[in-house]
C-alpha cells in the first residue's frame, strides 16, 4: 500500500477536468433545462390563467348581453304589440270614419236624388195641372188659361189698386213676368186692365223660365201674383210624406 | 496478489508510465461525459423529456436535494464539486462488476487525490464565501488554544476521507480475491454484490462528508444572523 504522487497529481487533474466537463455537459444543461421547463410551465400556466380570465370575462359579457337582449326582446315585443294595437285602432277608426263618410255621402246622394225626383215630379205635376186646367177651361168655358189668369190677377188687383199706386211712388213702370211669353190676347187684356186700374203706369212683359207657371205683376216694391205653387204645395207635402214612409220601410194608411 | 492498480502499467507516454488507475479513471470519465453529452445534446424546454433525460434529471435533482438538505442553500458550485465526487466514485465502484476492471477508487492514490481535492476545496469555498479573514478566524474558535487542534482536525479530516474510501473499496476487492481462491464459484458473486452496495454507500458518504465540510466552512457567516432571528 503506497501512494504514487504522480498518480495523485494526475487524478487531481483528472477530477478537476471531470468537474468542469460534468458542469459543462451534465449539471448546467440539466438544471437549466429544468429551470427553462419550469419557466415554460409557469408561462403556460399564466397564459392559461389569463385565457381563463378572458374566457370568464367573455362569458360574463355574453351572459350580460344575452340578458340585455332578452330584456330588449321583451321591450320590442311589447312595443310591437302596442304599435300593432294602435295601428289596428287607427285602421278601425279610419274605416269607421270612412264608412260614416260613405254613409253620409250616400244619404246626401239619396237626398239629392229625392229632391231631384221631387222637383221633377213637381214640375211634371205643375205642367200636367196646367194642361189639365187649360183643357178644362177650353172645353168648359172656351177660354184660354192665360186669359183666365190675367182676369184673376186683374180681379185681385182691383181692390188694392190704390195701395199699389202708392207703393209705385215715382216708378212709372209695372212688370208682368211669366214663364212663357203671354199670348197677345192675354197681353192686350192685361194692358187694358192695368191702364184702367193704374193710370200713368206703363206695363212691360218679361218671361222667366225659372218662374213657376202663372203671372206675377210687380209695381214698385209690391206685387200681385197667381202661380201654381200654392196648388202644388199640398201635392209636395203628400209626396214627401209618402217618400219618407218608403225610405223608412213603412207606409202610413191614408185618411186615418 | 495485486492490491492496487497503480502497479499495473498500461502504457508509457513520453517516459511517463501511465498506470491502470489513470486509464480506468479516463474510462469512467469518458462514460460519464459521453452519456451526459449524448442525453443533453438537444434539450429544448418545449419538448417533453424522454426517459433518459428524465433519469438524468432524477439523479441530478436527487444530488441537488441531498446537498440542499446539508448546506441549506442551493449553491450550484458546491453541487458541481460534491456531485462529481459522488458520480465518479459511484460509477467507479459499480464498474467493480466488470471483469478485469480495477476501480480507480481501489487505489490509495485516487482516494488521496480526492481527499486532497476536498481538503483544498473546503478553504477555497470558505474563502470564496466569507473571505480570508473569516476563514482563518474559524481556526481560533472558540479560542486561540484550539488553533493546533483545528489545524490537525482539518488535515485529519482529509486523511480519514482518503483512508475510509480506499479501505472500504480495497477491502472488498481483497476479500473477493481471497474468497476467489477458497470458493471460486459462489462467494465472489456474493461479495461483488456486497461490493456494489458498499461502493454506493461509500460514494454517498464521501460526497456527503465533503459537502458537510464545505458547508461548515461556508455557512458560518449566516449562523449569528440565524441566532438573532431565533431570538427575535
Amino acid at each position: 500500500m503506497s501512494i504514487d504522487w504522480i498518480t495523485v497529481i494526475a487524478q487531481i487533474a483528472n477530477f478537476l477536468v471531470l468537474v468542469w466537463l460534468l458542469k459543462r455537459f451534465l449539471y448546467r444543461p440539466i438544471l437549466d433545462g429544468i429551470d427553462a421547463r419550469e419557466a415554460e410551465i409557469k408561462r403556460r400556466m399564466a397564459e392559461a390563467g389569463e385565457a381563463e380570465k378572458k374566457a370568464q370575462a367573455a362569458e360574463a359579457e355574453f351572459r350580460q348581453q344575452q340578458k340585455q337582449l332578452l330584456s330588449d326582446q321583451d321591450a320590442v315585443v311589447k312595443q310591437a304589440l302596442r304599435e300593432s294595437e294602435d295601428q289596428r285602432d287607427s285602421l278601425l277608426a279610419e274605416a269607421r270614419a270612412k264608412l260614416e263618410q260613405e254613409q253620409q255621402d250616400w244619404h246626401k246622394h239619396l237626398e239629392r236624388e229625392r229632391q231631384k225626383f221631387t222637383a221633377q215630379l213637381q214640375r211634371t205635376g205643375e205642367e200636367t195641372l196646367l194642361e189639365l186646367t187649360r183643357k178644362a177651361l177650353r172645353d168648359l168655358a172656351d177660354e184660354s188659361l192665360e186669359e183666365a189668369i190675367v182676369r184673376h190677377v186683374s180681379a185681385r188687383l182691383r181692390p188694392i189698386a190704390g195701395e199699389l199706386s202708392d207703393a209705385a211712388g215715382d216708378s212709372k213702370e209695372a212688370v208682368a213676368t211669366t214663364r212663357n211669353t203671354l199670348p197677345e190676347a192675354a197681353q192686350a187684356l192685361l194692358l187694358a186692365d192695368v191702364k184702367s186700374l193704374l193710370p200713368g203706369i206703363n206695363l212691360r212683359f218679361e218671361s222667366d223660365p225659372q218662374q213657376s207657371p202663372g203671372l206675377v205683376l210687380r209695381v214698385g216694391g209690391a206685387q200681385v201674383a197667381w202661380t201654381v205653387d200654392s196648388y202644388t204645395e199640398e201635392f209636395d207635402a203628400l209626396l214627401n210624406e209618402r217618400m219618407a214612409a218608403g225610405a223608412s220601410g213603412r207606409i202610413q194608411p191614408t185618411g186615418t | 496478489m495485486q492490491l492496487t492498480p497503480d502497479d499495473i502499467i498500461v502504457f508509457t507516454l513520453a517516459g511517463w508510465e501511465v498506470n491502470a488507475t489513470i486509464v480506468n479513471t479516463w474510462i469512467v470519465m469518458a462514460l460519464l461525459v459521453g452519456i451526459s453529452m449524448l442525453i443533453t445534446r438537444n434539450l429544448r424546454p418545449d419538448v417533453p423529456p424522454n426517459r433518459w433525460r428524465t433519469s438524468l434529471e432524477v439523479i441530478v435533482k436527487l444530488i441537488q436535494g441531498q446537498i440542499e438538505e446539508v448546506t441549506r442553500n442551493s449553491a450550484r458550485h458546491v453541487m458541481y464539486f460534491a456531485g462529481t465526487l459522488f458520480l465518479f466514485i459511484a460509477l467507479s465502484n459499480l464498474m467493480l462488476v466488470v471483469p478485469g476492471f480495477s476501480p480507480p477508487t481501489s487505489s490509495l492514490s485516487t482516494t488521496a487525490a480526492l481527499a486532497l481535492s476536498v481538503l483544498v476545496a473546503v478553504p477555497v469555498f470558505g474563502i470564496a464565501s466569507g473571505g480570508v479573514g473569516h476563514y482563518l478566524k474559524t481556526f481560533i474558535e472558540p479560542s486561540v488554544i484550539m488553533l493546533p487542534f483545528n489545524i490537525i482536525g482539518e488535515f485529519s479530516r482529509g486523511i480519514s476521507l482518503a483512508i475510509r474510501l480506499y479501505g472500504n473499496v480495497m477491502s472488498g476487492a481483497v476479500i473477493a480475491a481471497i474468497l476467489l481462491t477458497v470458493a471460486p464459484f459462489f462467494f465472489p458473486v456474493v461479495m461483488d454484490m456486497l461490493g456494489l452496495l458498499t461502493g454506493m454507500i461509500q460514494a454517498y458518504i464521501f460526497a456527503i462528508l465533503a459537502t458537510v465540510y464545505i458547508s461548515s466552512a461556508t455557512a458560518e457567516p449566516d449562523a449569528p444572523a440565524l441566532k438573532k432571528e431565533d431570538k427575535s
